[in-house]
């Protein structure tokens, strides 16, 4: 379920990237081409840019590609490198909070009081916002599943996923 | 004493910044050692589209906000972006900062988001400068790559100009490229940036300014202070536009006249094709007047109301000058 | 406790827990966080937690969230797509076939191609980062499936990015130059030869490296005629047809860097398409990679950011300043001192960052002593671009383990690195011994 979600939530970071990628060379075009140009390139593609890096966070915790400096916790025993890594991912969910929070709180002043960027389509601030509070709830959710898988793991006796590093990705 | 957090996005070079310093100067001795205004530049703790938020949540205890940045939340602020027949910078300081420091109506609008207004500045007179064939009329703005802000932007599209989307400090870069032809800006700047090595000729539009910029304090913060303490600030915000006046007045004639070393022609727009300026800005004045009334603050008579003092500054210039010539 | 001592400690909790396998970007917000809820909570010398959660969060969702939320950096996830579609699309392999067939002869070859790609590179982007992000994704796997050492294949990158900045066009510069108003051109300029120098300096030490173990980077001794090498030259068309489109675009005025980014990707995409490399599920597979990549870069990008938000609250930047200007040094031990006090910021601030919270207080100072401030500007970027590749936080390291995963450890990448930072330093001190360097162009040209 959760993984499912994540895999939409991706593919929608894949979708905002495209979109982004063709509407910056749409505008060079009509601009170079036409003498036209297309309204408020700048304030879509900033909104595109919250859903394309926001939304694949919770799919990158998973493959726990959040770069770590290793060498030192490597010459740990395999029990306290797994301890390690729990930490680390609550460390994580701790440093998500405040953003969670504010964020909901900034998605809520902007949806309720109107608030809207300065241009010709007057584009509301709010979805920006609201894609921000997802991802980032999103990746709390991951960390937090890990978390207690990965205390589980520990009471069975295997320390494997701490070795799990940043996936490569070929 | 009381040390204030002050958020500034922009650089301590120029004559804003030199005005932002006045103003924490000032604060300092008046009060007496007091108060003391620490400002933090180059946006370190919060950029200028977060100016609103952060001060409000009291990130800092005070910053410098953009009202072109919050279209909504500082509506009524915007009023002094307005393509108006605008152009002096110590009329249009003047008239800004005594309506927003008088109206009662803006003064209730700014508590909601916890803020109280300190003190105005101005970017000035809005100006072009070009590549090539300068803007000598409004006929020449059809087709030309030019990078515009706020209203005056619009203005320049909607008269056929092939808008660029592009920062101010990216403006060199474009014209030196040819990626622009015409940048919208104001004399203090072009020199600061060093756009006179990349322009060829300069238009005077004295058009309008962008002058929703100013200094605004988180409500609690202010509220927690004395009386007499907040009398200091109040004070050194309205010092501000006399003292920004004096400074900016300097600083883009000496603006033109470099350019003019350079070998840069400059031009006045000549008034009939200015008028045409003007009054292709009204959809734009009539577009706030309606977004105000929408907000439940009545546009119609704040934009009367700010006419009048426009007018009325204007007058006190022409019959005793600027002050800091007094 | 005020606000200078809550900013040592922060420093230390930082040491602490990335040596703890904390990942980069949670121990930078996290201890951002904490040490910004202290300075708010405790300012008023009362306690106010409430107000100290509003303003801490406030700060930390800001910060993060308009560092994510720009135009201008869109060009890093556009870039690195860029580098994935030339990897699908054969284009990348077939340059560095190319490379390889040209290069065979000289060890270490593909590495200095590679480091000179990233100079090439520097010319159209304004950002370090942007620069070893997409080469790192370009270069490197290619070098390690060629059998290079990963230290090298990484380290070369990594520090080839730092040329982003040098060589024009140059973000911080630009920052630069709009908090000391001098000539943004003439600091473009000003870079040029500095940056030739440290490319120069790289490839000397892959030499050097190579020289003394062979292993590291694998010749192929085969004898290859002159028709196969430039038919491997002709076959790499795809990558020069999208150079000169970079370089014709951004000199020639039809678009900016970051326009840039988008038409070469378009362009990419359809060279791959109608040379039949491209399908519609390899295309979204190498955007779906974009994507966890540049989240974890921004990740790391917005920790460091809101790093810097705290920084400025406590008070250090100005209270180091502030001991060196009390000292009233002489020239020589005033240089000494800002470059170490840029080292050390370096090892754990972003350059843009260093700057917003350093350059309103130096450069009243090294104003007073008389200096140029164009040749200075060069000795700061110079220095801000050896912290990105210094540990602890080295944000050119991190980007390329990010893109690099499992076959590269940190460490791995940091002890490549070693080797390149003492020509770094060598760099340096040349910089700041003679002035000339820089300001040869500008003084000439302009
Ligand atoms: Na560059
Ligand atoms: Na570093």
């Amino acid at each position: 379920m959760l993984k499912a979600l994540e895999t939409f939530l991706l593919n929608l970071a894949v979708a905002a990237v495209i979109a982004l990628g063709l509407m910056i060379t749409a505008s060079v075009f009509s601009r170079a081409i036409f003498n036209v140009a297309l309204p408020d390139t700048i304030v879509i593609v900033r909104e595109l840019m919250v859903a394309a890096i926001v939304l694949p966070l919770a799919a990158a915790t998973l493959s726990r590609s959040h770069v770590a400096v290793e060498f030192l916790a490597n010459r740990l025993p395999p029990r306290a490198q797994a301890w390690l890594a729990v930490f680390g991912s609550i460390v994580g969910l701790f440093a998500l909070m405040p953003l969670i929070y504010a964020g909901g709180r900034e998605f809520a002043h902007n949806f309720t009081s109107g608030g809207f960027f300065y241009g010709d389509l007057e584009l509301p601030k709010w979805p920006g916002r609201l894609i921000f509070l997802i991802g980032i709830s999103l990746c709390w959710l991951r960390l937090l599943v890990l978390v207690v898988q990965d205390i589980r793991a520990i009471r069975a006796g295997d320390y494997s996923f701490a070795d799990t590093h940043a996936e490569g990705l070929d | 004493q009381t040390t204030l957090i002050h958020g500034e996005a922009g650089p301590n070079r120029g004559a804003r910044a030199a005005a932002l310093q006045w103003f924490a100067d000032t604060v300092g001795e008046t009060s007496g050692g007091d108060l003391k205004v620490d400002v933090q530049w180059g946006g370190a703790l919060f950029k200028a589209n977060a100016a609103v938020q952060s001060i409000g949540d009291g990130v800092a205890d005070l910053g410098t906000v953009i009202a072109v940045y919050y279209p909504q939340e500082m509506q009524s602020y915007g009023i002094a972006d307005l393509p108006l027949d605008n152009p002096d910078a110590w009329v249009g300081m003047r008239a800004t900062d005594e309506l927003m420091r008088s109206s009662p109506v803006i003064a209730e609008d700014l508590a909601k988001k916890n803020l109280v207004y300190i003190g105005t500045f101005t970017t000035s007179a809005v100006h072009i400068g070009c590549t090539g064939d300068a803007i000598r009329s409004v006929e020449d703005i059809k087709d030309r790559k030019i990078r515009g802000t706020g209203a005056y932007g619009k203005v320049f599209g909607e008269l056929g100009g092939n808008m660029v989307n592009m920062s101010i400090y990216k403006a060199y870069q474009g014209l030196d490229t040819g990626l622009l032809e015409c940048s919208q800006g104001y004399s203090y700047a072009v020199t600061a940036l060093k756009q006179q090595e990349v322009m060829d000729n300069y238009t005077l539009l004295n058009w309008g300014q962008v002058g929703g910029l100013g200094i605004l304090m988180n409500k609690d913060v202010f509220d927690s202070l004395s009386e007499d303490q907040q009398q200091v600030l109040l004070d050194a915000g309205r010092g501000m536009a006399d003292e920004f006046g004096r400074l900016i007045t300097t600083a883009n004639d000496a603006a033109i006249e470099t350019m003019k070393e350079k070998g840069i022609e400059v031009f006045t727009l000549p008034e009939e094709e200015r008028a045409k300026l003007v009054a292709a800005g009204t959809k734009h004045i009539d577009a706030w007047v309606e977004q105000m009334n929408a907000s439940g603050m009545d546009g119609a008579a704040l934009l009367e109301e700010y006419r009048g003092l426009i007018a009325k500054y204007t007058e006190e210039r022409d019959s005793k000058g600027y002050p800091w010539t007094r | 406790m005020d606000a200078s001592t809550i900013g040592l400690i922060a420093f230390a909790a930082v040491l602490i827990l990335l040596a703890l396998r904390v990942p980069i970007s949670f121990t930078l917000a996290a201890v951002a966080a904490v040490g910004t809820f202290c300075i708010f909570a405790f300012r008023t010398g009362t306690f106010m937690p409430e107000r100290a959660i509003r303003a801490t969060t406030s700060m930390v969702f800001s910060n993060s969230f308009d560092l994510i939320h720009s135009y201008d950096l869109s060009m890093i996830p556009l870039f690195i797509a860029l580098g994935h579609i030339a990897y699908k699309a054969d284009i990348t392999t077939r340059i560095y076939h190319a490379a390889r067939v040209w290069l065979s002869a000289v060890p270490g070859g593909v590495a200095m191609a590679s480091v000179m790609g990233c100079g090439g590179f520097s010319a159209i982007t304004g950002s370090s980062i942007a620069c070893a992000s997409t080469m790192g994704r370009i270069c490197t796997p290619e070098m390690l499936r060629m059998g290079y050492d990963n230290r090298l294949a990484t380290a070369s990158v990594a520090a080839g990015g730092t040329l982003g900045s040098l060589i024009p066009p140059s973000v911080l510069f630009i920052i630069y130059g709009i908090f000391t108003e001098t000539s943004i051109n003439r600091l473009f300029v000003a870079g040029i030869l500095p940056g030739l120098l440290t490319l120069a300096g790289f490839v000397l030490v892959i030499f050097i490296w190579v020289k003394r173990d062979p292993a590291a980077a694998p010749v192929d001794t085969a004898e290859i005629s002159y028709a196969d090498r430039f038919r491997a030259a002709a076959l790499a068309w795809p990558a020069f047809v999208l150079f000169i489109v970079i370089i014709g675009g951004i000199y020639g005025g039809i678009f900016t860097a970051t326009e840039a980014a988008a038409v070469c990707l378009s362009l990419a995409v359809l060279i791959g398409v109608l040379q039949r490399k491209l399908t519609l599920t390899s295309i979204w597979e190498a955007f779906r990679e974009t994507c966890l990549q540049t989240a974890s870069i921004f990740f790391i990008a917005a920790g460091a950011k809101i790093f810097v938000a705290f920084v400025a609250l406590t008070g250090v930047a100005p209270a180091i300043v502030d001991v060196v200007t009390q000292a009233e040094l002489s020239v020589f031990w005033l240089l000494l001192s800002i470059a170490l006090i840029y080292l050390l910021l370096g090892m754990f601030l972003d350059p843009i960052g260093i700057m917003v919270l350093t350059l309103p207080l130096v450069v009243p100072l090294v104003e007073t002593y008389g200096m140029d401030l164009i040749w200075f500007g060069v000795v700061i970027i110079k220095l801000l671009e050896i912290g990105l590749i210094t540990p602890p936080v080295g944000l050119n390291v991190f980007v390329i383990a990010n893109v690099v995963g499992k076959d590269a450890p940190i460490d791995r990448i940091f002890a490549g690195i070693a080797r390149f930072l003492s020509v770094d330093v060598i760099v340096l001190i040349l910089l700041m011994a003679f002035p000339a360097i820089s300001l040869l162009l500008p003084n000439s040209m302009m």
